[in-house]
């Protein structure tokens, strides 16, 4: 294709968002709400998953050594568990039972003269500790069977009811977000299809004389082509102003509440300046390959003449 | 050339036979009428020279192009060796005259300069100069159809297919429309026109072809008394 034609058709194609342009607005509406919605739903599903992994991430298993134990054993012991498949890395804090045994003093400062009588018979009752932090809630009966088996183990300690409960939570929210997301992407898919179809159809008498005049399909679909990305970077644009709106909006009103904020861990939002560029070429991708692709299909049975 | 060897068409759904054993043989520079009433074949005829339609049965020739063996890829080359006027103009309503022109031949990707001397030739041979730069909206059917014939004869196509070309027109303007397509003929281009205005066609005179129940059962000359001759 010749350049000068290339371009006449790029300008063609521009120049039809405005002279089609009742079809045109409803191509950029349609994509605008569905972009906007699904982007919406992403970020709330992004979200929901870094607040339960910043709870998640508040869960320790504490394994509890022998207390006369030397330091190469506790090394050893410390060494083991952060091999384990089981354990983050760097998710081994060892805290000796001096150190225990002065935590809580702080704690419970009222017992003063137990205290005295303690350690003027040098009994120590708190054991060395290995504070664990596990990769994967969902783990944490296997991760604590195997701690168990280590050498030089008494006791492990670990919040199982609490795992499982936040484990459920997010399995279900996962399905239930998944499920959301993916509805909302068929239903939009279908609205736009449709609205291509109607923009399509209003001009199928183009497409029509285009072909009787031997123009090859490419050359056809092309101007079509850079309509439906222009509409759709127009509204992938548009979207990304409202969804930052919505989205700096919605995490202030979280923000004025203290309470809330302490709670949920909501200390851990995104923060949309983060992913501000993210958003926006995601959602000029999205809207011009949506619009694009839409109006391509329902080509189609027009270029079969 | 234009060639239809023993062509039955044959439309399964409604088992109607739109074309019966058709031969029919049209040579370069011939200007031909196609007659007959509804349901005659004319349009299943032009979709098969066009071809939008395979015979069921037979073999159609256009223009060196064997349609019976047309691969999809080179449909569009076949399609710039035709010209086509429609009863409806089909007119792209947001171009102006010159762009109506001047798509057919960025179509088959032809140059500026090409472009620049050639839409002004045939816009000032359909008389039409003067109103380049009008949208279809701004003309009368009769000036559409013009561009219509300009736009056909853009790319100096060996054969204009003609499709009811007077059908949406003031019935006085028919002569100046088959006039043009004469004009056109004598440049040196087939044209096949299809009509079923009967007026027009004694009054011109020519080579006819008429289709009955999708039959051929008359193809011969006849004068024109707009020629002078009787019919």
């Amino acid at each position: 294709m010749r350049w000068s034609n290339f371009t006449y058709l790029v300008k063609k194609g521009v120049n039809s968002v405005w002279y089609n342009r009742m079809m045109s607005f409803a191509s950029f509406c349609v994509l605008l709400v569905s972009l906007l919605m699904v982007g919406l739903a992403v970020l709330a599903a992004v979200n929901i998953n870094v607040i339960l992994s910043y709870v998640e991430n508040q869960n320790e298993i504490l394994v509890f050594a022998y207390g006369d134990l030397p330091d190469s054993d506790n090394n050893r012991i410390t060494a083991e568990l952060q091999g384990s498949r089981y354990v983050s890395p760097g998710g081994v804090v060892f805290k000796s039972k001096e150190r225990a045994w002065e935590e809580y003093r702080e704690q419970y400062p009222n017992a003063g003269s137990l205290y005295e009588r303690m350690e003027h018979m040098d009994y120590n009752p708190m054991p060395n500790t290995f504070i664990v932090t596990i990769n994967d809630l969902s783990g944490i009966k296997n991760a604590e069977r195997t701690f168990r088996e280590i050498d030089g183990v008494r006791e492990v300690a670990a919040p199982h009811d609490f795992a499982e409960f936040l484990v459920k939570i997010r399995n279900t929210l996962t399905i239930i977000g998944g499920a959301v997301i993916l509805a909302l992407v068929i239903v939009c898919l279908v609205i736009i299809y449709n609205s291509s179809r109607a923009s399509v159809f209003a001009r199928r008498q183009e497409i029509n004389i285009m072909k009787y005049v031997g123009a090859t399909n490419a050359f056809v679909k092309f101007p079509f082509l850079i309509e439906g990305l222009f509409i759709g970077i127009l509204a992938g644009v548009a979207s990304w102003g409202l969804t930052t709106v919505a989205y700096n909006s919605i995490i202030s009103m979280f923000g004025n509440d203290y309470m809330l904020w302490q709670v949920l861990g909501l200390g851990e939002l995104i923060a949309f300046s983060d992913i501000s560029w993210y958003v926006l070429a995601a959602n000029c991708a999205a809207g011009s390959l949506l619009s694009a692709t839409g109006t391509i299909m329902n080509m189609g049975k027009h270029l079969k003449v | 050339m234009v060639e239809l060897k023993n062509v039955e068409v044959h439309y399964g759904e409604t088992g109607i036979d739109a074309l019966n054993d058709v031969n029919i043989r049209i040579n370069d520079g011939e200007f031909v009428f196609i007659v007959g009433d509804s349901g005659a074949g004319k349009s299943t005829m032009l979709k098969l020279l066009t071809n939008e339609l395979s015979p069921t049965k037979g073999r159609v020739f256009v223009n060196g192009y064997n349609l019976s063996k047309l691969k999809k890829s080179k449909l569009p080359k076949f399609r710039r060796s035709i010209g086509m006027v429609f009863q409806d103009f089909r007119l792209i309503p947001d171009m102006t005259v010159f762009e109506n022109v001047a798509f057919v031949l960025r179509a088959t990707d032809k140059s500026k300069k090409v472009i620049r001397q050639r839409v002004p030739y045939v816009l000032n041979l359909v008389k039409l100069a003067d109103r380049a730069k009008s949208y279809p909206s701004q003309l009368s059917g009769g000036e559409r159809q013009r561009v219509g014939i300009a736009r056909a004869f853009a790319t100096d196509p060996g054969l204009i297919i003609a499709d009811e070309p007077t059908g949406n027109i003031d019935p006085r303007l028919s002569y100046e429309i088959v006039e043009l397509l004469l004009d056109i003929n004598k440049c040196g281009a087939t044209v096949i026109m299809v009509t079923h205005e009967h007026d027009l066609v004694q009054y011109f005179g020519g080579r006819i072809i008429n289709l009955k129940g999708g039959r051929v059962v008359f193809d011969d000359y006849i004068g024109g008394r707009g020629t002078g001759e009787e019919v």
